[in-house]
């Protein structure tokens, strides 16, 4: 797959504050990729800045093989973007809406309206053509939103959390979509901060923080960063302090955590773990509750390189 | 053309407020325009009570008849009481009291003095003017003519003198007064309209999240904000060119004459200020819900504080001072001043011209002023 998106050297200043520190990366055509960071990350401006939103002080970027300029039309007409917030017109209809930002792009009336009709089916907006943006609930604003973006069929869609403070049916629904883009040949930047929607969607996964890139690769190749294998989770009532000392000791274990009744086991690497903590526990006639195993998630990763979760 | 139909489509949504402005404009200027015909006279006759001590003969029989055929001679019965307490109701305006001999008194040139009660409003005055006219005119004719008859006859004849006005100006004051009250008016239905439209429409399409989408698409930027420029401008054009047709109808072919051209011309350069303004506050807000009261800020307070709805001249001069830093006081002021012009020529329109030439430096203020505000908000 050959590069779509090519960012060199990328550095942006807000005054004295550095929001984007020499960041390289590229996209390459047809995959989905996540700018994955918590707030303040650096995620939005880079997107911004990919966009020609932002002057930027260093870098380049390059989409098709030529240089992002505010005036590229040519290299605009091939990408959709859909912001963080709604981005309507309150006093036009949910078709009039898709109508203007789809005309935008796209001027031939016929190849319009059918492009819209795909849009609309897309996100399952079928049944609220007529309505106005405030007759509909904030998930289907959503789903307009998106719509509203992706209506001319670009080949690069820029995804700003599209799916902040949706309800679950909606966000459903939203992934489904982003799906049947990748599905269609799109290329998808996606900027989130929610980790699951990363590792359903995403090929591959930048993590930011602080403006710089501080992990690069696919979701599995990311976890293996983590720098665990395993962690087990176990409800106890009362543990005593030389429980916790002899659990440490047991095979494969790294780490061991003892708080509100949580016992939380981190293991590097083995089979079988879950059952030896069970035999330890029953042996010690210690009663459980509520237990659980679970593979390293992209939190465990950036927790592991920054000492601090996602969503601090 | 996709900017443009979404302008349409958004200015639909915004169609009552336009209909609400003219609506105001037809029943008020339609109001002052019928109340407004300054077309002949009525003559008003006072209320005046005659009390007369004296005998109903000779000069003051002649003075008698005299007020009579000039006033409204009112009969009260004989109590000062009653006579006090119908001034006081108004229903006499003037009481005269002829005192005993006061005709041989007079004739002899004792000057007998006549007293009176009045109610000091203006029909007091009108009563007071006539009996003073008939003394002033008895008394010059008295030192040359002691016959009484003859005395009364020189005084008959001065008192039936008219003096013949013929009106040299060709002028319909009339029709061009009805015209300067529709265009006073218009100056409120022109700014409200605009500046609320325009407001709505820009703060809509330059609402920040919307401006993002539009900047990021293939559509030309600038030329984008040139549709919604011109857009802008065939609105405030055509919402001008309703208001035109509309005085065509109210006030007929008068509107065809030079007076109704200039004032045509003048109406034209004020919606081109207006648009001008609704422009600046358009950029300058991006709340919605502040639309409103900021039109009927401008719109009504310039109005009030220019003469449109209260005639300059029953306005304090701190207002009319103040008005100085509104567009509207020059476009009120050539309304008013065009309406008296008696030739229409490149001379007496010099003052007209000046006006026009404050309205366009408003609008030079605005669009710099709109250039800054756009400027820093982009950056």
């Amino acid at each position: 797959m050959k590069n779509i998106i090519e960012v060199k050297k990328l550095t942006k200043m807000y005054k004295n504050l550095k929001a984007v520190d020499n960041l390289s990366f590229e996209v390459k055509e047809g995959e989905i990729l996540g700018l994955l960071g918590p707030n303040g990350s650096g995620k939005s401006t880079t997107m911004n800045c990919m966009l020609s939103l932002l002057e930027f002080k260093e870098g380049t970027i390059t989409i098709f093989g030529k240089e992002m300029k505010p005036n590229a039309y040519d290299i605009k007409k091939e990408i959709g973007v859909v912001f963080q917030d709604v981005a309507l017109f309150e006093e036009l209809t949910v078709y009039d809406n898709m109508d203007y930002f789809c005309g935008l792009y796209i001027k031939d009336k016929r190849t319009r309206k059918q492009y819209i009709e795909d849009a609309i089916k897309l996100v399952g907006l079928e049944d609220f053509k007529k309505f106005y943006p405030k007759q509909l609930s904030g998930g289907l604003l959503r789903r307009l939103n998106i719509a509203c973006g992706i209506a001319h069929k670009p080949k690069i869609v820029f995804l700003d959390e599209p799916t902040v403070a949706v309800d679950p049916q909606s966000r459903n629904n939203i992934l489904d979509g982003i799906e049947k883009l990748r599905e269609n040949g799109a290329t998808i930047i996606y900027t989130t901060h929610y980790m699951e929607e990363v590792e359903i969607l995403c090929d591959r996964v930048i993590i930011l923080d602080k403006g710089i890139i501080i992990a690069e690769g696919t979701p599995d190749e990311l976890k293996e960063l983590a720098n665990m294998e395993e962690k087990v989770s176990v409800y106890i009532e009362k543990l005593e302090e030389k429980h916790i000392e002899e659990i440490k000791k047991l095979k494969n274990v790294s780490e061991v955590t003892y708080h509100n009744s949580n016992l939380i086991v981190i293991y590097n690497k083995g089979k079988n773990n879950l059952i030896s903590l069970t035999k330890y526990l029953e042996k010690e006639r210690i009663s459980y509750d509520k237990i659980y195993s679970e593979r390293p998630t992209l939190n465990d990763v950036f927790l592991e390189l920054t000492g601090k979760e996602l969503r601090d | 053309m996709t900017v443009f139909k979404a302008y349409l489509k958004v200015l639909n949504k915004n169609k009552w407020m336009v209909i609400l402005y003219t609506v105001i404009l037809i029943f008020f200027a339609g109001f002052n325009m019928k109340t407004s015909d300054t077309r002949g006279f009525v003559t008003e006759k006072p209320d005046i009570l005659i009390v007369n001590e004296d005998e109903n003969i000779g000069i003051t029989k002649h003075f008698i008849n005299y007020i009579k055929e000039n006033s409204n001679i009112k009969e009260i019965k004989e109590d000062e009481n009653a006579r006090n307490d119908a001034l006081f109701y108004r229903d006499v305006n003037y009481i005269i009291y002829i005192p005993k001999n006061f005709r041989i008194d007079f004739l002899e040139g004792k000057n007998p003095e006549i007293k009176v009660k009045s109610t000091g409003d203006y029909m007091a005055f009108l009563s007071e003017m006539l009996v003073e006219r008939y003394f002033k005119i008895a008394n010059i004719y008295k030192s040359i003519e002691t016959n009484e008859e003859k005395l009364e006859m020189l005084i008959e004849n001065t008192l039936q003198k008219e003096t013949e006005v013929e009106m040299t100006s060709k002028l319909d004051t009339d029709t061009l007064t009805k015209a300067a009250y529709f265009y006073n008016f218009a100056n409120y239905s022109i700014l409200a309209g605009s500046v609320f439209v325009i407001c709505f429409i820009i703060s809509s399409f330059k609402e920040e999240k919307v401006r993002k989408r539009t900047i990021v698409s293939s559509h030309n930027y600038r030329k984008y904000n040139r549709e919604l420029l011109l857009s802008n401008s065939l609105f405030a054009f055509t919402l001008w060119l309703f208001y035109v047709l509309l005085s065509f109808i109210l006030v007929g072919k008068a509107m065809l004459t030079s007076h109704g051209i200039v004032m045509i011309l003048n109406s034209f350069v004020f919606s081109f200020t207006s648009l001008t303004l609704a422009f600046f506050i358009g950029n300058l807000i991006s709340n919605k819900e502040a639309i409103s009261g900021i039109v009927n800020v401008i719109a009504l307070g310039s109005s009030f504080l220019c003469g449109a709805f209260v005639p300059m001249e029953f306005l304090p001069d701190f207002v009319i001072t103040i008005s100085h830093i509104l567009p509207s006081y020059y476009y009120i002021s050539n309304n008013e001043m065009v309406k008296t012009l008696e030739i229409i020529s490149l001379e007496s329109l010099q003052p007209f011209f000046i006006n026009i030439g404050m309205m366009l430096l408003f609008s030079l203020l605005f669009i710099v002023l709109t250039n800054i505000v756009t400027k820093r908000k982009s950056s």
